[in-house]
């Protein structure tokens, strides 16, 4: 019943480009642990195109749609800053301890 | 006694110096704290910072804005404990989370940092039970072997005591922690939530004179605390209650907040002595443990004193550093877990609003 519903309303698509392909599959790998609040009107697909995370959003009316969208892209913002900050640190040949 | 037979401890000794990262934000509070086992048996702790969400007088914290708080100062705090413990994140063998209880939106911001930084630094993640990791640095700061817990806290209040490889739940409250109720009375009052609302009350309650009559609710081995809240807000209406002292021609007859403040503690923390001597008889154990945001509060620190000295027993408990919610006890909680084996895989590395203390495997205790 739901699934039907949600097939009439058109997708909505978004492209976050990342540095690298392997800190937009980090991202994709960290945000796709959590489920959606109501997976039963909120459909959610995450895929890394080269460095771009493509995240398609199946909804069920359209303030479902932005609320989605709005969590994504905090979530987005927080992985993308924590990136930045340890990215480069991570990446440095680790001395020995 | 049965229980006097000494178990070999299934933890073996680190044949290497062990390193662990704790990040906690179940709550108001953001920790990380940086931890150290040493093969000698030795504890470190090599970093502990806080950042707490202050919201103004007669307001709660909110998940949303909790939330808010904690992806703002995340990196910050992190970075401080981090510099502060003077080691590299290379060099840590874990990252530790809380994975619950806890408010959801607080967890997940943590969660989502933590699992960034273990895909970064490729470091394995271990999930921890917020209640476990306050039981487990207690129990390291204070020494307590076999103690009887009391958990009090904003957002629980139990009485745990351990028992093959679990930490059973002997008593907890029936309707709100002794925390909220505490914090919800500061609110009516409109005490400042800075430092922490119940610290408010504590230094409130010691200018407090009148005992005035609440009920006193325990069930058994449980407690109940919302009547008590409702009976003391009732009493901020009574014609007696004067909001900013008594004035001059008032008589004896009167109540100031600073009696209602006195008068809560009393009643709730006689409670909660009497369930914990209550748990106390029952396993034969002559420790207490108290852990907990409001295990802080001296005067219950003092009143379980009283009781457990009449039984020839003793109170541990630590200071507002262990005792309020930060990130090394999730850090040393992780790390004995993670010693005996435990790992939390990227895919089940999810936060859970309730995740009891008693689902929790304790592996490394006999």
């Amino acid at each position: 019943m739901t699934i039907s519903l949600l097939k009439k309303v058109p997708s909505s698509t978004m492209q976050i480009p990342f540095a690298n392909e392997k800190h937009a599959t980090i991202a994709k790998q960290v945000i796709d642990v959590d489920r959606e609040l109501q997976p039963e009107v909120v459909k959610r697909t995450l895929t890394v195109q080269g460095n771009i995370l493509v995240a398609t959003f199946t909804t069920l009316t359209v303030r479902l749609a932005r609320l989605t969208a709005n969590a994504f892209l905090e979530n987005v913002d927080l992985v993308v800053r924590t990136i930045g900050e340890f990215g480069e640190d991570a990446e440095r040949v680790p001395s020995s301890r | 006694m049965p229980g006097r037979v000494k178990k070999r401890s299934p933890l073996k000794a680190p044949e290497r110096p062990y390193i662990a990262i704790g990040l906690e934000g179940s709550a108001n509070k953001l920790g990380v704290g940086i931890i150290k086992h040493s093969p000698d048996g030795s504890v470190d702790v090599l970093s502990n910072v806080r950042h707490t969400y202050i919201t103004p007088p007669g307001e709660g914290f909110l998940p949303r804005d909790t939330a808010q708080h904690h992806r703002e100062w995340a990196l910050t705090i992190i970075n401080d404990a981090v510099s502060k413990a003077g080691v590299s994140l290379h060099d840590v063998d874990c990252i530790c989370f809380t994975k619950g209880p806890g408010m959801g939106a607080p967890l997940v911001s943590v969660a989502l940092v933590a699992r960034t930084l273990s895909l970064l630094y490729n470091k394995p993640l271990v999930g921890v039970n917020h209640c476990v990791g306050h039981i487990e640095m207690g129990r390291e700061i204070t020494g307590a072997q076999n103690p009887v817990v009391l958990y009090v806290s904003g957002g629980n209040t139990q009485v745990i005591a351990y028992s093959q490889q679990c930490y059973r739940i002997f008593g907890e409250t029936l309707d709100i922690a002794v925390g909220n109720c505490l914090d919800r009375f500061a609110r009516v009052i409109n005490l400042s939530n800075d430092p922490s609302p119940g610290y408010n009350i504590e230094q409130e309650a010691k200018k407090g004179k009148r005992l005035l009559p609440l009920p006193y609710t325990t069930k058994g081995m449980d407690i109940s605390l919302s009547g008590i809240l409702t009976s003391t807000e009732a009493y901020t209406t009574d014609k007696r209650f004067r909001p900013n002292g008594p004035s001059a021609e008032d008589g004896e007859d009167i109540i100031t907040p600073q009696d209602l403040c006195f008068s809560l503690q009393e009643h709730v923390f006689a409670m909660l002595v009497e369930i914990t001597e209550r748990a106390m008889a029952h396993i034969g154990s002559k420790e207490v443990l108290i852990v907990g945001g409001v295990g802080c509060n001296e005067r219950l620190q003092e009143m379980m004193g009283v009781m457990a000295s009449e039984r020839g027993g003793k109170v541990f408990a630590t200071d507002e550093r262990y005792c309020i919610d930060n990130g090394i006890m999730i850090a040393q909680a992780g790390l004995l877990s993670y010693r005996m084996g435990y790992e939390t895989p990227l895919a089940k590395s999810t936060c859970t609003q309730r995740f009891r203390t008693d689902q929790v495997h304790v592996a490394w205790r006999a």
